[in-house]
């Protein structure tokens, strides 16, 4: 293995090996290593393919930036190797591969890069058309990168959810997030930290250099332990940001922690959000790959990769390394990395001037040479790096380094990912080569490297100074002190001179260190297989190409040739794609935006997203009961509600059981209401069509309410309890909106009434059939006589010994029938009472849809069922509830009525009847939803139909165009649900089927 | 034909010319989006109106062009909505070899998933008007869904289960990018001239007539002018003191990382407000949410995001582990009856208007643009577009695009 030996800066556990399998080959790494260090550890190479060439690609970075990192461990693809924590067992695959890493069966496609320019498939594959779908397909099968098993069931984990609140959020946990929070904390009460990685202290955490006579990661872990100590900051590691959206809600997901046998500790990942007063963003700096030929070949990797590999998981990133890099920080990791005993060949630097001399001076001591103003121009070897070739920037002669591993990169660009998704504009440096933050929405802080700092004091400087200005953002000041006047002028003087001497002392640190401008190495051909996009196997060349055809700006750049689109989003190629448009173009970087970042930054896993689960529905009292009998539930509006009592799904005998004798419905999603007060009958006139004046004390009277455009949105019964006192209902579904509709018609009217919604507090029982009033009456001592109590009446009646019950005599289905509704808490209770009162009867339960066959045969509508749109009130044959001599209301609707009163050519509705021609009692029909037709003339549709035992024939309700609408018409109607064609006549009747004059309501 | 077996065989020409902007334009069209472009095009192609200019305020499909998910369908409710999308599902094809340019369209169907009796009952009178109209779809029953797309859930453990479905093979998915470039190629040859990052700040009008309009870049005299705005034509005729019965609202879409493709077919649900497909390069795309809010950000929202995974673990458990890479947002459009309006006949001469499409402006893009183009040159409204007047609103003739008016903002 080619581990290092064991130093204070490792994660690893030397002693603790873990087993793992890769393409087959079992392979052990160490307890703490990332699934990227175990591999590069074990010698593997290639991890995966590239997207379109095929490419051998693997290690580049360890903090799951791009597409070549991805492998599929367990079966779940596109997992990133670099920031995955190693598990015993594993079972890694390596993405994009037919055949193994080595030896891709589509590795051939590398050499077609010339017939593949930048959008080729747009010019393409398309002509003949015909031939596109043989070419379609063939692209199609090439498309993706991991493979899923979509039968596979892959156990999430527990998954939870964390929701905060804090007056500051910092995001990112090195030095200068640390520094900000402590600053933060010294004012206010709740700060948040969140940090990435599983362990605090960004760059300083691996650094051994001394700076003020102590190494960098001494002072990271002293912040560490004065942040973890104090106790208004919050602290979460493992836990990316995916994004900032409205008013500061900071959201993103935390990996849970493993106790020693791997086993979770409470949760495996949790969803987290903050609202946050203000935000710091600590995000740091991202390494600006360098582009030159062939530098994506597995070796070419970041200066942080190297560096972390070493100093993180003891690993050897190679036998001999060449740098190609371009900041001081990159020396610093050549030198150390020298001094850990491996071997740098040569560090070649972009900048011609300015490097640091302590570390240049350190470099030549240790024999290495240093080449200021020099680049990689390319690497050589087929599956991995050989050698490299390094020339002078300004021309000159280029020379070859064998070598294993080229540490490269261009210099780093601030990690704008979270600024910018918060809503942060930026704008070039040319002194640092880097896009800064320039306009900042208000609330969100800044600090260290995401500035363009490098220097560590500076960094910190500047977290203190963020961390001071968002606790002063989020009002600090108007909280501390207990409002006495003196104390808290001193407070604000304190925070005032705080803040000053803050910004003092980073106004004497330095500022960005220069960075270098170049984007590619001294390349000679034309950048074929030099990637600015690995994701997405995006080239140089291809960039000219996009340029060349127009697409010469980056949002059309990332469109056309796919930059940015891949896995690593943003990152990949981030800054350079800019910077590569004004190389092409001519134009100074300055003028040309970035693309847009898109949220997540990190992405999370939809079961993280998901969480527990959240299956919000209302069960109704009686959800158990209704179980219990075999009911079959769907989902209707918020309500879960029992449709029917058995597979057959006509409802034959429910519906017999309620024509013949006496059935129960557990009716309690009904909208149930009291609106009282001096007014409440003015609010009553102006949402109701109907005349409201004309309800009578102990009666209901059936009312519907229109929309502004004279749509029916509600029907229901009102009854007038007292005298400004009324009880009234709605249907199931308006129920939630119906206080809202209230108000709303009448906000501007200072009308005095309260309107209260009981529609969850009450249960309501249906209990209908010829023998409904004979079950009651054994419920309770209330007259229930048809003299006593009417067709349309309501009486408050005692059920059982002591149950108060609001009872409403009506019809929905046709039948004899009441509705009780009562306490919510009592429906069991009084269900049972009817059900033993009626088991003589044979009483029984039935189902929404029983209701629904019923209900039509009755010919009473239900809103969006028979009527949409297109009807109004007066053209569904209701127009008899509007009252027109009424002005004075206002009633909603009324104008709209008014002004579409005498339209013709609009839809009716009528019933229908339908010839069973060859004269058997066959429920054999067409469905709802067939169409009413005159021969290439659409009339209208079916909005319900049945074959009714009640009548021995099928019954329509359907919306039709008015010329048809008149009695005895004769129209076809059509159905193809792409089963072939088939027509059936029918005939216009009254909608009203089944008891029409209503003897069987009123008996 | 051996052309392809050379390197270097395609021309990497320019797609669209870059032409100097002109003071006056016989035609000036607002929107350089998938509309703009189309009607730009077909009236130079059809109509030999070559004085024409294109202006938009960013780059062109920066909009709604740019952010759709790309599915194009013709089952619809209604059959003057039938006949419009029907004839712009045939369109493609026929446009990918005028432009000579790949469109992507891929012709993989669309599968909308019911999951209840009343959603089945509207599924049957799409699916009848569409086959009455001759354009093919299809009822599926639970089982059939799942051998048409196996990844789906159809047993009873989700909140809805799916108890069907209406399948409609002529449907599909394109490239939207490829579309606006494509007709920006085919409109710039044929004269048009394509002016990005010009915004309109007025529009100017004298004696009942349009005359021009005042940009960024200076003003613009023309004949005639265009609102083909997408999200942003209501706030464009405000300029002109029209109020449209228009609700712009966000919409929002995202991506998953790019898997090997299992899902070849559109999938939508509306009981989950959710549509989801495959693209050719991997990714699931999926969305549809709108925000209830009537505003003009494209802002994506965190609890949409979360609700968006919940819905796709529901119908497809298996995307459980994957990651949703990206998410944006755009603007629909919104009208009480999900139709458009399209519009020449207005208090000023000359002006037209083509917006309202909500989420459907995408599909339609490209046959509206051939009639607007035919309304613009010839100054009569085309057959097919009679029904999107604009006066169906104050006359109470909705167009039954969806059965229950909509209605948006704070109360229901």
């Amino acid at each position: 293995m080619n581990r290092l030996p064991a130093t204070p800066t490792q994660k690893i556990d030397h002693d603790r090996r873990i087993r793992f399998v890769f393409a087959g080959r079992q392979l052990e790494g160490l307890k703490a290593d990332t699934v990227a260090s175990a591999l590069w550890a074990a010698g593997v190479r290639t991890w995966s393919r590239s997207f379109e060439y095929h490419r051998p690609r693997g290690l580049y970075d360890l903090e799951g930036e791009g597409a070549s990192g991805l492998v599929s461990i367990d079966g779940v693809p596109n997992r990133s190797a670099g920031t995955t924590l190693l598990e015993r067992g594993m079972t890694i695959a390596a993405q994009n591969v037919s055949g193994s890493p080595d030896r891709d069966v589509y590795g051939a496609l590398d050499r077609f890069d010339r017939w593949m320019p930048a959008g080729f498939y747009y010019r393409l594959f398309h002509r003949p058309y015909r031939a596109w779908p043989f070419f379609q397909d063939r692209m199609r099968a090439l498309a993706g990168l991991g493979r899923l098993d979509v039968d596979a069931r892959h156990d999430p984990g527990v998954r939870t959810e964390w929701y905060m609140n804090a007056d500051v959020a910092v995001v990112g946990g090195g030095a200068a997030g640390m520094s900000a929070a402590l600053a933060a904390a010294e004012h206010v009460d709740r700060v948040c930290l969140f940090e990435a990685r599983p362990w605090l202290g960004g760059h300083l955490d691996w650094r051994v250099r001394e700076v003020g006579g102590r190494p960098l990661r001494e002072r990271a872990i002293e912040l560490a332990r004065q942040v973890a100590g104090h106790s208004s900051i919050r602290v979460l590691t493992h836990a990316p940001v995916t994004g900032v959206w409205g008013e500061n809600l900071v959201t993103g997901f935390q990996v849970g922690p493993r106790g020693d046998g791997g086993a979770t500790e409470g949760y495996d990942e949790r969803h987290w959000e903050c609202r946050a007063h203000t935000i710091v963003v600590a995000t740091g700096a991202l390494e600006r790959p360098l582009v030159f030929e062939a530098n994506d070949r597995p070796g070419v990797m970041q200066v942080d990769t190297a560096w972390r590999l070493a100093r993180h998981y003891g690993v050897r990133p190679g036998e001999q390394i060449v740098f190609s890099t371009a900041d001081d920080l990159a020396l610093e990791a050549a030198a150390d990395l020298a001094d850990l005993g491996v071997q740098i060949v040569a560090v070649a630097d972009a900048r011609p001037e300015g490097l640091d001399g302590e570390l240049a001076a350190r470099l030549r001591d240790l024999g290495v040479e240093l080449m200021p103003g020099s680049a990689a121009a390319a690497v050589g070897g087929r599956r991995g790096v050989t050698g490299v070739e390094i020339a002078p920037l300004e021309g000159g002669q280029a020379r070859s380094f064998p070598c294993d591993v080229v540490v490269a990169a261009a210099g780093r660009q601030p990690e704008i990912g979270v600024l910018s998704s918060a809503g942060a504009g930026f704008e070039y440096s040319a002194h640092a080569a880097a896009f800064v933050p320039k306009s900042l929405p208000d609330g969100v802080f800044p600090a260290g490297r995401v500035l363009g700092l490098t220097d560590v004091e500076a960094i910190e400087a500047s977290g203190v100074v963020a961390g001071l200005n968002a606790a002063t953002a989020c009002g600090a000041l108007a909280r501390s002190g207990s409002g006495d006047g003196e104390s808290r002028d001193a407070d604000e003087r304190a925070l005032g001179s705080a803040i000053r001497d803050a910004e003092g002392r980073l106004a004497g640190l330095p500022g960005p260190a220069a960075g270098s401008g170049h984007v590619r190495g001294p390349m000679t051909g034309k950048g074929r297989k030099a990637f600015l996009d690995y994701d997405e196997d995006g080239t140089w060349k291809n960039a000219a190409q996009c340029v060349e055809q127009g697409f010469d700006v980056p949002e059309l750049a990332k469109r056309f040739g796919n930059f940015g689109l891949g896995p690593g989003q943003y990152r990949v190629p981030g800054q350079n794609l800019a910077m590569a448009m004004a190389e092409l173009t001519g134009r100074p970087v300055g003028d040309i935006q970035c693309t847009t970042v898109r949220p997540p930054l990190i992405p999370p896993s939809l079961a993280t997203l998901v969480g527990p689960g959240h299956d919000v529905h209302k069960r109704t009292p009686l959800h158990e009961d209704q179980t219990a009998r075999g009911a079959i539930f769907r989902q209707a509006g918020a309500w879960k509600r029992a449709r029917y009592f058995s597979d057959d799904f006509s409802c034959r005998e429910e519906i017999r059981n309620v024509r013949e004798n006496v059935g129960l419905l557990d009716s309690s999603p009904l909208g149930k209401f009291r609106v009282f007060g001096p007014d409440a009958l003015r609010a009553l006139q102006r949402v109701y069509i109907s005349n409201m004046t004309a309800v009578g004390e102990g009666r209901c009277k059936y009312a519907a309410m229109c929309n502004d455009t004279g749509n029916i949105i509600d029907d229901g019964v009102v009854t007038r309890v007292g005298r400004d006192d009324f009880y009234f209902t709605t249907s199931s579904n308006r129920a939630g909106g119906t206080v809202e509709w209230f108000r709303y018609h009448t906000r501007y009217d200072g009308w005095d009434y309260n309107l209260v919604n009981l529609t969850d507090n009450l249960a309501s029982i249906n209990i209908a059939g010829p023998n409904a009033r004979a079950v009651l009456s054994r419920v309770t001592d209330s007259d229930l006589s048809g003299g006593a109590f009417p067709y349309m009446g309501y009486r408050e009646i005692q059920v059982g010994d002591s149950i108060p019950a609001r009872c409403l005599r009506l019809g929905f289905v046709g039948e004899l029938s009441y509705e009780l509704h009562f306490l919510a808490s009592y429906a069991q209770h009084v269900w049972d009472l009817l059900m033993d009162a009626g088991a003589e009867f044979g009483i029984g339960p039935f189902g929404l849809e029983a209701q629904n066959c019923m209900r039509a045969e009755k010919g009473h509508i239900i809103i969006g069922t028979e009527s949409e749109q297109r009807v109004t009130l007066l053209d569904i044959g209701m127009g008899w509830m509007w009252d027109r001599s009424d002005t004075e209301s206002r009633k909603v609707g009324a104008p709209a009525l008014r002004a579409c009163a005498d339209q013709t050519d609009r839809l009716k509705l009528v019933g229908l009847r339908l010839d069973d021609t060859a004269g058997r009692k066959s429920p054999e029909g067409p469905a709802d939803g067939a169409l009413v037709t005159a021969r290439e003339e659409i009339l209208g549709y079916v909005c319900t139909t049945r074959y009714s035992e009640s009548l021995g024939w099928r019954y329509a309700l359907a919306l039709v165009r008015d010329g048809r609408a008149e009695r005895g018409t004769s129209v076809e109607l059509f159905q193809d649900l792409g089963d072939g064609p088939r027509r059936f006549a029918a005939m216009v009747v009254p909608p009203h089927f089944y008891d029409p004059d209503g003897a069987r309501l009123r008996g | 034909m051996f052309e392809i077996l050379r390197p270097g065989f395609l021309k990497l020409d320019r797609l669209w010319e870059e032409r100097p902007m002109k003071r006056h334009y016989d035609v000036v069209i607002i929107g350089g989006g998938i509309h703009g472009l189309a009607t730009a095009y077909y009236l130079a192609k059809n109509h030999g109106v070559e004085d024409i200019a294109v202006l938009e305020k960013n780059y062109i499909g920066f909009g709604g062009s740019g952010r759709n998910t790309a599915i194009v369908r013709a089952n619809q409710r209604t059959r003057e909505n039938v006949r419009l999308y029907d004839e712009g599902l045939k369109l493609w094809p026929d446009l990918t070899d005028e432009l000579d340019f790949n469109l992507m369209f891929f012709n993989c169907g669309n599968l909308n998933l019911a999951h209840s009796e009343a959603a089945l009952s509207s599924f049957r009178l799409s699916i009848n008007t569409a086959n009455f109209c001759g354009v093919k779809s299809e009822l599926l029953d639970r089982e059939s869904c799942k051998e048409l797309i196996p990844a789906l859930d159809v047993s009873d453990r989700p909140r809805l289960p799916i108890l069907g479905g209406m399948y409609h093979p002529p449907g599909g998915v394109l490239r939207h990018d490829a579309v606006v470039w494509g007709l920006a190629k085919g409109a710039s040859a044929h004269g048009a001239s394509i002016q990005q990052g010009v915004g309109v700040s007025a529009i100017d009008t004298d004696a009942g007539h349009v005359t021009g309009v005042q940009t960024n870049k200076g003003p613009i005299t023309c004949n005639k002018l265009a609102i083909m705005a997408g999200g942003y034509g209501a706030a464009v005729c405000a300029m002109l003191d029209i109020e449209l019965p228009i609700h712009p609202l966000t919409i929002q879409a995202m991506v998953t990382q790019p898997l090997k493709p299992f899902l070849n077919h559109v999938i939508s649900s509306g009981g989950y407000h959710i549509y989801a497909n495959q693209t050719l390069k991997g990714e699931i795309a999926c969305g549809a949410h709108m925000d209830p809010q009537v505003n003009y950000t494209t802002d994506a929202t965190a609890w949409y995001f979360k609700h968006q995974a919940e819905a796709m673990v529901e119908l497809l458990p298996c995307l459980e582990r994957v990651r949703f890479l990206r998410i944006w947002a755009g603007l629909a459009d919104m009208t009480p009856d999900m139709a458009p309006i399209l519009e020449g006949n207005l208090e000023f001469d000359g002006l037209y208007l083509d917006c309202g499409w909500g989420y459907f402006g995408f599909k339609s893009g490209p046959v509206t643009g051939k009639y607007m183009a035919e309304y613009i040159a010839r100054e009569e409204r085309p057959d097919i577009l009679g029904p999107f007047t604009l006066d169906r609103f104050l006359r109470n003739r909705y167009m039954g695009e969806t059965a229950t008016t909509m209605k948006y903002g704070h109360y229901d």
